[in-house]
């Protein structure tokens, strides 16, 4: 028996394998497609204060092995959250709310609101704010470091971990942020930009004109933000990005990560995530390794 | 609702540009309604997102999709073989609802007619289907015996080169004084949707009308988000779970 659970800044996770933000819901539609708690655990789809209707659609597109989003947070809100969704969820497996706001008051009142009633919060800094103007609170160290403290501030009892965008700079330097700022774990990566032209319309598919690009295509990307990210903390990560196997989140692992989170492989194969699990299994018992936290950060470089 | 391993039975162009493929599914998925979808896979994995297919017939273990050559995804679908595998999630969405109606008006144009004919394979001889199904010429033509096993059928052409010269919705609205019905279904193009629910209103047509939409998807189950449509109330809805089917009038098209 290969020894499969992870504990992450106390937390305990059935397994390294958590369904990824957006791509997953509050879980209960997979729910009926096989038992969730088979998940690691779940990163609940962005949550803001108040419900929102999100983007004009076509918010999907599709490259060559990734593909586009740009679902713009529609999400009933924290509160509809928390009435309908959360104590199911919990009893079903370790949730971690992912949360987004306008301005870093937002993210404080969520974080507020969610302190003590979710095993984790992600904090997703990669949507437009206020406080940078429009842009993303996640391209500069600074913004990182500011809303990861004031975010913390708020929390008395529930980790916080803090999701980088790759869209920056340094994902070292971003990640320090994170850590200064009194972040417990960082995740990484949300989506890069990207965007898929119709050329007979002469226009972009999505009707955002550019969306976030995930799925096996940027894996080669995160596993190196995840490597670089992780030598430059102490404190641990989560990594994805692309992953569609077994093999992919061992690789994960060995750049760094103590967990992985699993998204647009959903929509290929709707049972990638137990599929995956059993797959990582394998390649551990195989291998002769007893405990999924033996092969975390084991990388060798050349 | 599950996603399995279907073998290809059989794969071949039934129309210009439009294929059939009937797979077997290697255990039952439940009962399919007319109107109801597939979401399969091209069966490549540099294609990421599964297709959505409304399910045309079912026989036993195996059911037929049809398709239109379109990108390159549905051409990829094309070259699968008898005995390949491919990878299918079924039956999704609500399906259409035809509650106590007797006789029925069906409108469907382009791709949008291999939904209504799994619905009225599903109903033959138990409703009275009154079909007008439009497509853009002779060529295209397909599925026509099985509009006429439902009850009658007229065929509309964009070019007239059989049928009815003009649309489905063109079709129906000749013909509407003739007719009883107490229900319409309908499934096409956005524009035909939108003409459709204009000429409704115009012409004072207070008939229930139930449409199937369409949207670009990611999960095909609910999950994501991003297969959204305006509701009349302000609301979105998902298209995969609480669609395809919706009433005409509690969609903004
Ligand atoms: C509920 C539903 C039922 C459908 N039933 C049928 C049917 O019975 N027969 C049929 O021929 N077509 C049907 N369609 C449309 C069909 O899904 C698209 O034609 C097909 O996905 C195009 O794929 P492609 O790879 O050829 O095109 P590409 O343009 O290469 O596809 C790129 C991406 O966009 C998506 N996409 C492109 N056009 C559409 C569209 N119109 N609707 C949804 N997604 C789209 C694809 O699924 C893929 O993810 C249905 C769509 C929906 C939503
Ligand atoms: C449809 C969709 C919706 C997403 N929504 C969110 C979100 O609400 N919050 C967030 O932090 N990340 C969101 N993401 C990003 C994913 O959680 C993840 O970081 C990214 O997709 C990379 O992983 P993958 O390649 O395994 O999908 C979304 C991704 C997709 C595909
Ligand atoms: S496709 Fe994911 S919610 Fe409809």
């Amino acid at each position: 028996m290969v020894n499969l659970s992870v504990k992450i800044c106390g937390v305990n996770f059935s397994n390294p394998v958590i369904a990824a933000s957006g791509t997953f819901g509050f879980g209960r539609e997979y729910n009926e497609l096989y038992d969730i708690s088979a998940v690691g655990g779940v990163s609940t789809k962005g949550l803001t204060l108040e419900p929102r209707t999100g983007n004009p659609v076509p918010r999907i597109a599709e490259g060559k092995s990734v593909i586009l989003n740009a679902v713009g947070l529609q999400n009933p809100g924290v509160e509809e959250f928390i009435k309908n969704d959360l104590e199911w969820l919990k009893s079903k497996t370790t949730v971690i709310a992912n949360v987004a706001g306008r301005t870093l008051e937002d993210y404080e009142k969520i974080c507020a609101r969610l302190d003590g009633l979710v095993d984790m919060i992600e904090l997703n800094i990669s949507c437009p704010n206020v406080r940078a103007g429009g842009m993303a609170l996640g391209i500069k160290p600074a913004n990182v470091e500011e809303v990861t403290k004031l975010c913390k501030a708020a929390l008395e009892k529930t980790p916080l971990i803090v999701k980088l965008s790759p869209n920056v700079e340094s994902i070292a330097v971003n990640a320090q942020a994170a850590q200064r700022g009194g972040a417990d774990c960082i995740s990484l990566i949300n989506t890069l930009t990207g965007m898929v032209i119709d050329i007979e319309r002469r226009k972009p598919i999505i009707a955002n004109n550019t969306g976030g690009v995930s799925g096996a295509g940027i894996m080669p990307i995160a596993l190196r933000m995840v490597y670089e990210a992780s030598h430059a903390v102490t404190i641990p990560v989560i990594g994805m990005g692309g992953i569609t196997s077994g093999k992919d989140a061992v690789a994960f692992m060995m750049a760094g990560a103590s967990a992985v989170q699993v998204g647009t492989a959903n929509f290929t194969d709707s049972y990638a995530i137990p599929r995956i699990v059993k797959e990582m299994e394998e390649w551990l018992s195989a291998h002769g390794i007893k405990d999924v936290n033996e092969i975390v950060n084991t990388l060798k470089l050349n | 609702m599950k996603e399995l391993l279907a073998t290809v039975k059989e794969n071949k162009p039934i129309a210009k540009g439009i294929w059939s493929i009937t797979l077997a599914l290697p255990e039952p998925v439940g009962k399919i309604k007319g109107g109801q979808f597939a979401n399969l896979s091209v069966g490549d994995a540099s294609y990421p997102l599964k297709r959505p297919i409304g399910v045309c017939s079912v026989n036993g273990p195996d059911v037929t999709l049809c398709y239109q050559l379109k990108g390159d995804g549905t051409h990829k679908i094309s070259q699968a073989k008898e005995g390949d595998k491919l990878s299918v999630l079924l039956p999704l969405g609500n399906g259409f609802d035809l509650g106590d109606a007797e006789n029925i008006a069906v409108i469907g144009g382009g791709v949008g007619i291999f939904p209504l004919a799994a619905v009225i394979e599903e109903h033959a001889g138990k409703k009275n289907f009154r079909s007008y199904i439009g497509f853009r010429g002779k060529e295209y033509a397909c599925l026509t015996e099985k509009f006429e096993k439902g009850g009658s059928l007229t065929i509309a052409t964009d070019d007239g080169s059989i049928g009815f010269h003009g649309n489905a919705v063109q079709a129906f609205l000749s013909d509407y004084e003739n007719i009883k019905c107490d229900l319409i279904i309908s499934c096409g193009p956005p524009v035909m949707l939108r003409a459709l629910k204009s000429a409704l209103k115009e012409r004072g047509i207070a008939v229930k009308c139930l449409v199937s939409l369409e949207e670009r998807m990611g999960c095909g189950i609910g999950a994501c988000l991003v297969c959204a449509c305006k509701k009349s109330d302000g609301h979105n809805a998902r298209v995969c779970k609480d669609g395809p089917v919706f009433d005409i009038n509690e969609v903004e098209l």
